[in-house]
């Protein structure tokens, strides 16, 4: 795309989420800086990752610099890739049909932005034919640096029956920082093979985020998706979009909890584009704070039989907060059978009673009643990712509530 | 070891239960009967202090204590828990994780917990969300289960037997007999017949509730015949005279 067409297009407003100049951000190159390992530390404990993450990330890029790279000897004896996209893109001559090829450069302001000034970092993962991965690989993104962009490209290839749990988490330290998270994603799934891909966000007040997430699944794959935010934020917006062949399936997977006056846009949209695909998207959004949650959901029946579903529902944890529920169904084929439901409530006083009358306190009934409303029940998800979503959860229903 | 005098209950500033006296001793076993809507669950919640029942004349009394006032979980923890008449569905809450919640809490030992479990067979239901998408009768084993689990001292059973098969009916009679053993009370609400004469050698009182007040309490012998001959309104005609 030339280069005319994408200045033109960083003004080019995405039609979902409050509307955010760029030139609040560092778009250019930055400074060398020194990074404490401290508040690497900081951050991924914050997730819920622990200690020791230079250790133990296969990727971790902190701003621009890429900290660790640790390419495990048993992947690559395997002949699996880690590396920076950048390098990537040298490296391998193919990598470049994968690149920009499911999502557009001049989408809008902020994919131009990635693709004008991200220098292709971010990560990129190959897992060959037949191989897999059933440790999880772990990549993380952060942000130490103020009123900075950060922007990324990652692209995952997960090749024909193989298998890959990828964990990503992104943040910053639990302080002002004022900067902006813009990830481009691209996702392949081949044929019979399965990626199940993990999210965590914990952003801050100030924090302005806009992942891009479009993922292709090949005939007979499989694609899990689990995404957590839980922290406060200025704004997120993020509308990833899975693309399904024959006989493929998708399960969406996200959780919600909106704090402080964060406004949360997150969807999930679902195509069917081949014959006896099927599709779940399931959405838990917890209104905290005087937060603004959009839970967007969307799934599209082209081909059939197919089927699809969304359960979107949302709970109010304090009297400022808003959910707004916007599930979408649209089929252009008369054997796709899509079917959506979505509520949403407070706290019902009658849970909350029943645990009191079993010698529970109010607050720790409150506690229960959201730990039980988060838990999405995800069997399809290996047990590593599970224990990582259950301390989640944990942390986030134990913190103060109503 | 619990007193309840001169008890009236309201709920949103409507008087529902009227002048309520109860007394009731360790191991004891009190019945409650009385027509639909005559207060029997109001009752109990009351003493339990669930919202929005609420006290507003007399008090309760617990092993001295005036406990009238307290929330309920202060109440659960000195050992008064309510079995509802319809139990909430929990999603996401697993049943096994509840159970070792309360085994927590309430310092349960396993025996114990096994023991009832066996009677009540209510283990294959662990691994479901509480009460979610269960039967009748599954739900009602399983709060009986659940309220006997905390050893309470004194447990208060709201129809535990309603809507239960007669198979049913002898296990929930025999996990109540248990506990009873152990030095537990009861207050049981129910409608049944056959779940009194499964209990008749135990029950220390019945207490027909009628409009919002006891009317009578005596003996099963002097109760629950009359009752079976002349209905619940015939019968108290014939309890004045006797
Ligand atoms: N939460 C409530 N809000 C308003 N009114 C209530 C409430 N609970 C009970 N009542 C009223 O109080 C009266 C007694 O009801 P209660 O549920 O105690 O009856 P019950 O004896 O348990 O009946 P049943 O045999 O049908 O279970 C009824 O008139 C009922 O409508
Ligand atoms: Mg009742």
């Amino acid at each position: 795309m030339d280069r005319e067409a994408l200045l033109k297009a960083l003004s080019k407003p995405s039609p979902y989420g409050p509307d955010v100049e760029l030139s609040r951000f560092n778009l250019g190159p930055a400074e060398r800086e020194r990074i404490e390992e401290k508040e690497v530390n900081r951050i991924s404990s914050r997730l819920g990752f622990g200690k020791d993450l230079l250790r133990k990330a296969d990727y971790l890029q902190v701003n621009e610099s890429i900290l660790s790279r640790s390419m495990r000897e048993k992947l690559a004896e395997r002949g699996a890739v880690v590396l920076p996209t950048s390098e990537a893109l040298k490296k391998l001559d193919w990598v470049k049909e994968y690149s920009w090829r499911l999502v557009r450069p001049d989408t809008d302001k902020y994919t131009a932005a990635a693709s004008l000034y991200s220098n292709e970092l971010g990560f990129f993962i190959y897992v060959p034919p037949g191989t897999k991965i059933k440790d999880p690989i772990y990549t993380c993104l952060f942000i130490t640096r103020r009123g900075y962009a950060q922007l990324l490209h990652n692209i995952v290839i997960v090749d024909d029956g193989a298998e890959l749990n990828l964990i990503t988490g992104c943040g910053v330290p639990d302080q002002p920082i004022g900067s902006l998270h813009v990830g481009i994603s691209e996702y392949y799934v081949g044929r019979k093979s399965k990626l199940t891909y993990t999210m965590i966000h914990a952003w801050a007040p100030d924090m302005v985020v806009r992942p891009r997430t479009v993922v292709r699944v090949g005939e007979g794959g499989e694609y899990v998706s689990y995404y957590v935010i839980y922290s406060p934020v200025e704004s997120l917006q993020t509308y990833p979009k899975v693309y399904l062949g024959e006989n493929a399936r998708a399960t969406l997977n996200s959780i919600v909890v909106g704090e402080s006056r964060g406004v949360y846009d997150v969807g999930s949209a679902i195509v069917l584009e081949g014959r006896d695909s099927a599709g779940e998207i399931l959405s838990r959004n917890l209104g905290r704070g005087s937060s603004l949650i959009y839970a967007r959901s969307r799934i599209e029946g082209r081909a059939g039989p197919s089927r699809g579903h969304i359960e979107c529902l949302g709970l109010i944890d304090d009297d400022n907060a808003t959910i707004e529920s916007l599930p979408e169904i649209s089929s252009s084929n008369p054997e796709a059978i899509l079917t959506h439901e979505a509520a949403i409530g407070k706290i019902s006083e009658d849970l909350i009673n029943y645990l009191l009358s079993k010698g529970f306190s109010e607050e720790e009934a409150r506690t229960a009643i959201i730990k039980g409303f988060l838990n999405i029940e995800e069997p399809k998800l290996p047990q590593q990712i599970r224990e990582v979503i259950k301390r989640t959860i944990e942390y986030i229903a134990s913190r103060a509530t109503g | 070891m619990l007193e309840v005098r001169e008890v009236d209950v309201a709920v949103s500033g409507r008087r529902i239960l009227t002048n309520i006296n109860m007394d009731i001793k360790s191991r004891e076993l009190h019945v409650v009967i009385g027509p639909n809507g005559s207060g029997k669950t109001s009752l109990l919640n009351a003493i339990m202090g669930l919202k929005p029942y609420e006290v507003i004349k007399g008090s309760i009394t617990f092993e001295g204590s005036n406990i009238t006032l307290e929330p309920p979980y202060v109440k659960a923890k000195r050992g008064i828990v309510v079995a509802y008449q319809l139990p909430p569905t929990i999603k996401g809450l697993t049943t096994g994780r509840f159970v070792e919640e309360l085994m927590k809490r309430f310092k349960v030992e396993g025996s114990y917990a096994e023991v009832l479990s066996e009677i009540l067979e209510v283990k294959d239901l662990f691994t479901r969300y509480l009460f979610d998408k269960m039967s009748g009768g599954e739900k009602k084993r399983l709060e009986t289960f659940l309220t006997l689990l905390t050893k309470p001292k004194i447990a208060l059973l709201d129809e535990p037997d309603s809507g239960v098969d007669i198979e049913s009916l002898n296990k929930m009679s025999e996990a109540l007999k248990v506990v009873l053993n152990r030095g537990t009370s009861i207050v049981l609400v129910t409608h049944s017949p056959h779940m009194l004469k499964l209990l008749r050698e135990h029950i220390t009182v019945v207490h027909v509730l009628y409009g919002g007040t006891i009317m009578y309490s005596g003996l099963y012998d002097e109760v629950i015949p009359y009752i079976e001959k002349y209905g619940f309104s015939g019968a108290l005609s014939q309890f004045v005279r006797v």
